[in-house]
């Protein structure tokens, strides 16, 4: 139906969200080149829902902030200046291969993005691979869900949501952990309230009160950090109660006796006195959860980003093996996918050790396969992540030079003051974007980007859905779409670095790079076109042209080498930074409903005034502790840095614990986080730092 | 489980248990207007637009289950001049001139309003809310369909920042004690401007656009 409109507008184009994972259909209106109106599509995913993101939050298309043509600066400390895109690339690929040449392929180091297409996100580590040379490729999946593709692909084989939107209301019981996820997720956190209203029984472990734990039926408030021993002991009182699935574990899991070894002081009262949590509601929850006729788990940063985020999902995944909840529908594990692609970029193999469909750079015969495939030898020395790759800026052997597309290190990696003095001792720095941002400054070469509404190709969303684009304006200026960059770059390295040949380069749309994507990965997509998306839902894997894709994952066995889940000891290590003395409370880090991470979208919309400055949650005891008043401004001070905020006194903190969003670069919440990295995942420890609290 | 035969404008149709006659008639391609109904929004039989004579009684379509045997009559007369009021009143109390398919709707029943009188000042005398960055209420367009409450709370958001007051000519749709939307819990998911039919509730950048200044 169309709706009441004020204003008839030039055309209706229907595309997808830029903003989450959740990757909601959308209609946008539009008049004189500008979109008026947003409005939601019936069907799946989001099912005639929005938020507010999605639906006032894409001013930042029509910005002044856009960046419309490329910029080169030609020596350090010289100025940025305007240049055309064939200047601008053979500046760029000339350097690159410059430094490729004399440190070696692994001295570059390319950052996909997970909110570039699929297409572009394939390119990316193509150029890599092929045109460079070197497993050096990552995307900022690595500060999120890392832990969570390490640990569901090492006990499970596949790391995605194992259950799809359309099944939250098939789920009798929802357990939900480190994910605030009305805020974070609006529209599945809309939908888990309303299954937990029609009879779903709803937990949340969280150690803020966030909105979904006033829904909730339990709310296990849990210490920072805690979580092992939390979903530890709840997986040990099912097997010592008796309360565990039994069949599945002997049928489809393996790896129990270890398991249980490693569980063993997690007794009801131990966990108890070390997660603040009573036994009984531990025990509770337990029982609830296994003894549901199907029960999933959804996650998201809280659990992830942790020095030991690994063994946080590691204890889920177990929990969810010993009560036989995985592989019916309603029944999984599901971990909640930040980006509007960040699910496609890791399917793409923008990651140091996997190949596109995951296939592993490890492995000599899959190495083979793609260099046949690209015409050139394939590197064998593994690939560094995102984090360990900036570490190693200024270092003997270290990266030299990055190429980065749709990231923001400055604001979005820990402990800033350390990225920027990395970023400054690099030799060479592309930036290739859609806005200006905080990392821009240090850029040698800046490659304007087409944004979500000015180009061709698919984004995948937090249940594994492909979903096409469409364009709804030309790009800003001189900016191109990054396929379209990113072919041409792959031209320049290919020849220059005389990798493979410039013709593998040529793709005269973003569809043909996916072409080459379903040649490369027939199993998980070989079954998908864009001419099928057109008109089709469709969800990898899907290898025929004739299937829709499969829903629920593991219903007839798990895919690793056994075909069995893999249950692993999660052990529990503190945080690498304890509260105490000069420091004495823990600060947390993530979202608002109405900001998205670095700030550079969001704050370039109409969502700034709905939010403008930075607010820290801090309960009301330590408030009264250190003279804090609410609204009052605040200092909130680490080892590595001070931000100034408003301090918004509420029970959603608990006590000892302060929280801040991430959004505000000029008061950075990064400043202050802590560089203790995962040893797995790499990912940093953005939920725990120690700070100190002042009145300003 | 089976199906339900019904007959609907002549037509037999094998209707699932759980549907409403709207839900049978729209299947046969029969068009039965409504008001206060969405699909998603689970609102019903508020508007009384959609009523429908089954055996000799008026029933509203969108609110009454098929039943087996059921035979109605979505037109004729008595069905018609029902509308036909409906509509009178609707457009008396309320500014429809951006709802293109109420305004349809009137010239197709030959709806009239003049002839009950002047417009009734109730509702089309409240002022414009424009209290967030991101929409407009403007209440003298609405015509009290419940759709947005529904969509705010139990329907999908979860959220009732919206609430129902009053009666009569003065009921309409406001926020508790009449917040300003923030402090009544709005998220702004805008899911009520999504359902909105008659243009009431309408996005600040569409309004900025339409009135041709600086968006």
């Amino acid at each position: 139906m169309t709706p009441p409109l004020r204003l008839e507008p030039d055309r209706v184009v229907s595309t997808v969200c830029p903003y989450c994972g959740v990757g909601c259909r959308v209609d946008l209106y539009v008049k004189n080149e500008r979109v008026y109106r947003v409005m939601a599509h019936g069907g799946p995913p989001n099912y005639g829902a929005l938020c507010v993101k999605g639906r006032f939050g894409l001013g930042f298309l029509h910005h002044p902030d856009r960046l419309t043509t490329p910029l080169i600066r030609r020596r350090k400390g010289g100025e940025l200046e305007p240049v055309g895109w064939r200047e601008a690339l053979d500046f760029a690929a000339e350097r690159l291969a410059w430094v490729a040449a004399k440190h070696g392929p692994d001295s570059l180091y390319f950052i996909s993005s997970a909110k570039a297409t699929n297409e572009a996100n394939y390119l990316m580590q193509k150029l890599a691979r092929a045109a460079v040379g070197t497993h050096n490729v990552d995307h900022c999946a690595r500060l999120c869900h890392s832990s969570s593709t390490a640990a569901l692909s090492r006990s499970l084989g596949s790391a995605a949501m194992s259950n799809t939107i359309e099944e939250i209301p098939l789920s009798d019981v929802i357990l939900v952990t480190g994910s605030n996820t009305v805020e974070t997720h609006p529209v599945i956190g809309a939908m888990i309230k309303k299954a937990a209203r029609n009879g779903a029984y709803l937990i949340v472990a969280d150690p803020r009160r966030v909105g979904l734990a006033e829904s909730a039926h339990l709310w296990l408030r849990l210490k920072p950090g805690s979580d092992p021993v939390l979903f530890g002991a709840m997986a040990r009182w099912l097997v010592e109660s008796g309360h565990y699935d039994r069949a599945f574990v002997e049928e489809r899991a393996e790896g129990f006796d270890e398991w249980w070894a490693s569980v063993r002081e997690y007794t009801l009262e131990f966990a108890e006195s070390a997660t603040g949590v009573p036994a009984e509601k531990i025990r509770a929850a337990a029982e609830r959860y296994a003894a549901a006729g199907a029960a999933a788990i959804y996650w998201a940063m809280g659990i992830t980003q942790h020095s030991h985020g690994v063994a946080n999902v590691q204890a889920l995944v177990n929990l969810a093996v010993l009560a036989g909840q995985l592989g019916k529908p309603g029944s999984g594990l599901n971990p909640l996918r930040g980006q509007n692609n960040v699910q496609g970029a890791g399917d793409m193999g923008a990651l140091p050790n996997v190949y596109p469909g995951y296939q592993p750079t490890a492995n000599a015969a899959v190495r083979e396969r793609w260099g046949r495939l690209w015409g050139t030898p394939q590197p064998e020395t593994a690939g560094i992540t995102m984090t360990e790759a900036l570490e190693s800026i200024g270092r003997p052997g270290g990266v030299r030079a990055v190429y980065l597309m749709g990231e923001d290190p400055v604001t979005s990696e820990p402990y800033q003051e350390h990225v920027r003095a990395a970023l400054a001792q690099l030799d060479f720095l592309v930036v290739q974007d859609i806005l200006k941002n905080e990392t821009y400054p240090y850029a040698d070469v800046v490659l304007p980007a087409a944004s979500f509404a000015e180009k061709n190709g698919t984004f995948t969303n937090t249940d594994r859905r492909v979903q096409l684009l469409r364009p709804v304006f030309e790009p800003p200026g001189r900016a191109r779409p990054d396929v379209w960059i990113l072919a041409r770059m792959g031209t320049r390295l290919a020849r220059l670095l005389n990798r493979g040949s410039a013709a593998s380069w040529e793709y005269p749309n973003a569809a043909a790079v996916w072409e080459e994507v379903r040649r490369a990965a027939p199993e998980m997509f070989g079954g998908i076109s864009h001419a099928r998306l057109e008109h089709e839902n469709l969800r990898w894997p899907c290898a025929s042209e004739s299937s829709p894709g499969v829903s629920v994952l593991f219903t007839d066995g798990f895919a690793t080498p056994s075909g069995r889940a893999r249950l692993l000891p999660a052990p529990w290590n503190p945080p690498a930074e304890q509260p105490g003395g000069e420091y004495p409370l823990l600060l947390s880090t993530g979202r608002v409903l109405y900001h998205w991470h670095g700030g550079a979208l969001s704050r370039r919309s109409a969502l700034s005034e709905a939010y403008p400055t930075l607010k820290v949650e801090v309960n009301p005891a330590d408030a009264e502790r250190y003279g804090v008043r609410d609204g009052a401004a605040v200092w909130l001070v680490s080892r590595r840095g001070r931000i100034r905020a408003v301090a918004w006194v509420t029970e959603r903190a608990p006590e000892g614990v302060v929280f801040a969003p991430i959004h505000f670069a000029e008061e950075a919440a990064n400043r202050l986080t802590n560089n203790a990295y995962d040893p797995v995942s790499k990912i940093p420890e953005y939920k725990a730092a120690a700070v100190r609290l002042e009145p300003a | 489980m089976s199906r339900v035969a019904v007959v609907i404008d002549g037509l037999l149709v094998q209707a699932e248990p759980d549907w409403t006659v709207l839900e049978a008639a729209r299947s046969a391609g029969v068009e039965i207007p409504t008001l206060c109904h969405h699909e998603r929004t689970g609102t019903e039989g508020i508007c009384r637009l959609c009523m429908v004579e089954v055996a000799g009684r008026m029933e509203p379509a969108c609110a009454t289950r098929v039943r087996p045997g059921m035979v109605v009559n979505t037109r004729g007369a008595a069905v018609e001049q029902l509308r036909r009021t409906v509509l009178e009143l609707v457009a008396l109390e309320t500014n429809v001139e951006y709802d293109d398919e109420l305004s349809g709707w009137m010239e197709e029943y030959g709806a009239d309003p003049t002839r009950w009188g002047e417009p009734l000042a109730g509702r089309r005398q409240r002022k414009p809310l424009a209290d967030n960055p991101f929409f407009v209420r403007e209440y003298d367009k609405c015509y009290n369909c419940r759709r947005c409450l529904d969509a705010c709370g139990e329907g999908i958001q979860g959220v009732w920042a919206l609430a129902f007051t009053g009666r009569g000519a003065e009921a309409g749709v406001t926020t508790t004690f009449d917040l300003e939307l923030a402090e009544a819990g709005c998220i702004f998911c805008g899911n009520c401007v999504e359902v909105c039919p008659t243009g009431a509730l309408v996005p600040l950048e569409e309004l900025r656009a339409a009135k041709g200044g600086p968006s």
